[in-house]
C-alpha cells in the first residue's frame, strides 16, 4: 500500500547495491539505463559494454516480512557489440541507450535493447527440464552406433537446474542515419517507434525489413539545422498519438491518424522563456533530456538541465508544475559549459501506480504522486505532487545498513554552510546520477550511479 | 572550476566569468559580458576544433554548440566587429562529415591562435589590421556557386595596396576562369574598381597577360606571407562557404568516385566542399615530391593548375 497522500510520507531505506566495488570505474561497466518490467519482478540494466543484466526479485517470503524480496542476477547477456561505419571510418558504440519491457504474453519475457543505430528483440526464457533417454543419442549426444540399438523407448523430460537463455529474435537495423535516443512500445502492443536526432520510425513488432518514417525535421539544408529531437514516447492509452522534444525545450504531440507524416504536430507545448533568467546558456539548459507520461495518460513529464516540468496535456502554454532539481547551479553555467556536463542527459521517472487505490480514491490528492530524478555528487530528488514537498537522498555505500532510513541531504548555495550541509563547489561532478527508474506497483526503487545500482525500498513496519 | 569534490576556500569575488548574468546594456558590466562572451565564444571553437573521438559526435551537441556561435556571432555583426571574428568561425572543420579527419592535419596549425581574431576584436580597430581579414571575407577563389558572397568586394586599406594588387589581379585571372554567377559578379566590381584605379591601358596590358601574371602572382600567394596569409592560402577553397557550411554539408559520397583524371563538369561542381587538404591528397599521384598535409604551401606551381583546371572542369 503506498501511502495516502499527506500524512505518511516514503522513508527510503538502503537495499541492494550491485556491481562492482572500487573507485577505478571500468568504461564498459557504466550502465546507461534501468528499467523495470510491467509486473515489477525483473529490473533490467544495459551498460556502455553492450551487455544487459536482469535481476529478478525473490519471491515474497511469509516469514520474513520486514522487507521483499531481493533483486538477484536472473540473465546476463551480450545485446550489442560494436560496429564499423567503413563510410565514415567511424565507430558505432555498443552501448545500450534503451531497454524497453513487452508485457509478458507466455512463459517467456520480451525486451527491446538499443545502441545508436539497432534495436534488438531479445526473448529471455527459462529452461527447468530437457529430456533423456534417446533412442539414438547417448546422455551427451554423441550418436550411437545404430547396430547397437535393439530396444525403443520414448524419452522423458527430467528436472535441471534452472537455465536463462537469452536469444535475438528480431533484428531491427539500417533504418537511422543518426543516433537512436529513444524507443518507445505502443499501446497495442504491435508496433514501437524509435527516435533519432532527426527522425522517427514506426516499427511493426514482427516486421524487420521495413519500418515506416513517421517525422522528419532533418532541413533539405542542413545549414539550417537549429533544433534536434531529444526524446519521444507514445502515449499509454491511445494508440495514435506520441509525442517528441527537441533541444529548444518544446514538446509535439502528434497524432498518427492526421497524416502519414507527422510533420505538423497537433499541439505545440512550449514555456516561454522567462527575461529574468536569460543568459548565454538558455537555450542549452531548455534543451529536454527526457519526456514521460503519466501513467494515466492525462500529464507528461520533462526533465530539462535544471528542472522538472509537469505538463498537462490540455494546456500547451506553460507547465502545470516546475520543480526545481539543482538551481544552485544556475549560477555555474559557464564552468558546466566548459567541462561539458551541461550536456548530461538526466532521466525522470513517475512512482508506480496501484490501480486499487486510483480506483477507490475519492479525490486525486489521495494517490500518491511523486517523480525522481537524478543530480550530481549521487544525489537523487524526489517531489511530491500532492505535499509539494521534496527530498535528496544520496546513493552511496556508506549508507549500507538495510532497514536504516536514508538521511536527507541539503546543498547550500551560497553564505554559511550548515552543519551536515554540502556546498556547491564541493559536488563531485563525476558522480551524476542520470538513469533511476521505479517499481510499476511497490515503492521500490533503482537509481544508478556510474557504475552500481542502488536498491532502496520504503521502510515497511 | 569545478573539480572532483575538493575542498577550496571561501573566495568573496566571485569568478566574473559567473555569478549575475549581466545584461549588455549596463554600463560598467559592458565590460564582463564581453569578457564572457568572449571566453564562450572561445569555449565554443575549442569544443568543435578539438573534438576527435572515434565515434560520431553527438549532432544534438554540435547543434547546441552551433547555435551559440551563431548567437554570439549576430551579435557581434550587430555591434559591428564582425569580420575579425569571422576569421575563427570560417576555420573549423566540419565534425560531421568525411573530411573532418582528413582536415584536422591542415588545420591543426590554426588551432593555437583561435584567439588571434579577438585579440583584434579588443584591442586594434579593423583599418590597422595587419590580418587581410577584408581579404579573407572576399576571397571569391571558385566554389560552388550555391554559396552568396554578403556582398561586394571593398576597397583593401592603404597598408596593403602594393601586396592587394598583383594579389587581387591574380584574384581576377582565377575569377575570370569560373563560371560561378556569384565570381562573376565579384569580377564585375573588381574590374569595376580597377579600372577606377588604374589606367586604361594599364588594364588592357593586364588581360594579354593573363596566364603569366596570374603565375607570379599565384606564387606570391603560395609564398609564407606574414600574419595570417597563410590562413588565407589553406582556407581559400572555403572562405565562401560559412562556418554552417562546413558543419553541416551532407556526406557527399561522390568524392570517393572522384577521378582526377576524369574532370567532367559534374565532378567539379561536386567538387565545392572538399577542403584543401583533400584537394593535396588527390594530387599526390601527380607530385614527384610527397606532399604532407602539414606543408600544404610547398606545392608546384603546375599542381596549382591542375586543381585549377579540376575545379574549373576544362
Amino acid at each position: 500500500f503506498l501511502g495516502a497522500g499527506g500524512g505518511n510520507d516514503i522513508q527510503w531505506c538502503f537495499s541492494q547495491v550491485k556491481g562492482a566495488v572500487d573507485d577505478d570505474v571500468a568504461e564498459a561497466d557504466i550502465i546507461s539505463t534501468v528499467e523495470f518490467n510491467h509486473s515489477g519482478e525483473l529490473l533490467a540494466t544495459g551498460d556502455k559494454g553492450g551487455r544487459v543484466v536482469i535481476f529478478q526479485q525473490e519471491q515474497e517470503n511469509k516469514t520474513q516480512s520486514h522487507s521483499r524480496g531481493e533483486y538477484n542476477v536472473y540473465s546476463t547477456f551480450q545485446s550489442h557489440e560494436p560496429e564499423f561505419d567503413y563510410l565514415k571510418s567511424l565507430e558505432i558504440e555498443e552501448k545500450i541507450n534503451k531497454i524497453r519491457w513487452l508485457p509478458q504474453k507466455n512463459a517467456a519475457q520480451f525486451l527491446l535493447s538499443t545502441n545508436d543505430k539497432t534495436i534488438k528483440l531479445w526473448k529471455i526464457s527459462e529452461r527447468d527440464k530437457r529430456p533423456e533417454g534417446y533412442n539414438l543419442k547417448e546422455e551427451d549426444g554423441r550418436y550411437r552406433d545404430p547396430t547397437t540399438v535393439t530396444t525403443l523407448r520414448v524419452p522423458v523430460f527430467r528436472p535441471m537446474d534452472l537455465m536463462v537463455e537469452a536469444s535475438p529474435r528480431r533484428i531491427f537495423a539500417n533504418a537511422h542515419t543518426y543516433h537512436i535516443n529513444s524507443i518507445s512500445i505502443n499501446s497495442d502492443y504491435e508496433t514501437y517507434l524509435s527516435a533519432d536526432d532527426l527522425r522517427i520510425n514506426l516499427w511493426h513488432l514482427e516486421i524487420t525489413d521495413r519500418s515506416f518514417n513517421i517525422v522528419d525535421i532533418k532541413p533539405a539544408n542542413m545549414e539550417e539545422l537549429t533544433e534536434v529531437i531529444t526524446a519521444a514516447e507514445f502515449h499509454p492509452n491511445s494508440c495514435s498519438t506520441f509525442v517528441y522534444s527537441s533541444s529548444k525545450g518544446t514538446i509535439r504531440l502528434c497524432d498518427m491518424r492526421a497524416s502519414a507524416l507527422c510533420d505538423r504536430h497537433s499541439k505545440l507545448f512550449e514555456e516561454p522563456e522567462d527575461p529574468s533568467n536569460r543568459s548565454f546558456f538558455s537555450e542549452i539548459i531548455s534543451s529536454i533530456s527526457d519526456v514521460k507520461f503519466s501513467h494515466s495518460g492525462r500529464y507528461m513529464m520533462t526533465r530539462d538541465y535544471l528542472s522538472v516540468k509537469i505538463w498537462d496535456l490540455n494546456m500547451e502554454n506553460r507547465p502545470v508544475e516546475t520543480y526545481q532539481v539543482h538551481e544552485y547551479l544556475r549560477s555555474k553555467l559557464c564552468s558546466l559549459y566548459e567541462n561539458d556536463c551541461i550536456f548530461d542527459k538526466f532521466e525522470c521517472c513517475w512512482n508506480g501506480s496501484d490501480r486499487q487505490v486510483e480506483f477507490f480514491s475519492l479525490c486525486t490528492s489521495d494517490i500518491p504522486s511523486i517523480v525522481m530524478t537524478g543530480s550530481y555528487n549521487n544525489f537523487f530528488r524526489m517531489f511530491d505532487r500532492n505535499t509539494k514537498r521534496d527530498i535528496t537522498l544520496e546513493a552511496s555505500r556508506e549508507n549500507n545498513k538495510p532497514r536504516t532510513v536514508l538521511k536527507p541531504r541539503k546543498v547550500c548555495a551560497s553564505g554559511k554552510r550548515k552543519k551536515d550541509e554540502i556546498s556547491v563547489d564541493s559536488l563531485d561532478f563525476n558522480k551524476k546520477i542520470l538513469h533511476t527508474a521505479w517499481h510499476p506497483k511497490e515503492n521500490i526503487i533503482a537509481v544508478a550511479t556510474t557504475n552500481n545500482l542502488y536498491i532502496f525500498q520504503d521502510k515497511m513496519n | 572550476m569545478l573539480g572532483k569534490g575538493g575542498k577550496r576556500k571561501f573566495d568573496e569575488h566571485e569568478d566574473g566569468l559567473e555569478g549575475k548574468v549581466v545584461s549588455p546594456t549596463d554600463g560598467p558590466s559592458k565590460v564582463s559580458y564581453t569578457l564572457q562572451r568572449q571566453t564562450i565564444f572561445n569555449i565554443s571553437l575549442m569544443k568543435l576544433y578539438n573534438h576527435r573521438p572515434l565515434t560520431e559526435p553527438s549532432l544534438q551537441k554540435t547543434v547546441l554548440i552551433n547555435n551559440m556561435l551563431r548567437r554570439i556571432q549576430e551579435e557581434l555583426k550587430q555591434e559591428g566587429s564582425l569580420r575579425p571574428m569571422f576569421v575563427a568561425a570560417s576555420q573549423p572543420a566540419d565534425p560531421l562529415s568525411d573530411n573532418f579527419r582528413e582536415a584536422q592535419p591542415a588545420f591543426s596549425h590554426l588551432a593555437s591562435p583561435p584567439l588571434l581574431p579577438t585579440d583584434f576584436v579588443s584591442t586594434m580597430p579593423l583599418e590597422s589590421c595587419l590580418t587581410p581579414a577584408s581579404l579573407l571575407e572576399d576571397d571569391t577563389f571558385c566554389t560552388s556557386p550555391a554559396v552568396q558572397h554578403d556582398g561586394p568586394t571593398k576597397p583593401p586599406p592603404p597598408a596593403l595596396q602594393p601586396v592587394k594588387d598583383s594579389f587581387s589581379s591574380a584574384l581576377d585571372e582565377i575569377e575570370e576562369l569560373c563560371p560561378a554567377p556569384t565570381s562573376a559578379e565579384a569580377v564585375a566590381a573588381e574590374t569595376a574598381a580597377g579600372d577606377s584605379k588604374a589606367q586604361p591601358s594599364e588594364s588592357n596590358i593586364h588581360k594579354p597577360e593573363g596566364l603569366p601574371e596570374s603565375r607570379t602572382a599565384e606564387s606570391k600567394l603560395m609564398d609564407p606571407l606574414p600574419g595570417n596569409f597563410e590562413i588565407t592560402a589553406s582556407t581559400g577553397f572555403l572562405t565562401d562557404l560559412t562556418l554552417d557550411d562546413i558543419l553541416f554539408a551532407d556526406i557527399d559520397t561522390s568524392m570517393y568516385d572522384f577521378d582526377p583524371c576524369t574532370s567532367a563538369t559534374g565532378a567539379a561542381s561536386k567538387m565545392a566542399p572538399v577542403s584543401a587538404d583533400e584537394l593535396l591528397k588527390t594530387l599526390a599521384p601527380y607530385s614527384s615530391q610527397p606532399v604532407t598535409p602539414n606543408q600544404p604551401f610547398k606545392m608546384d606551381l603546375t599542381e596549382l593548375d591542375h586543381i585549377m583546371e579540376v575545379l574549373v572542369g576544362s
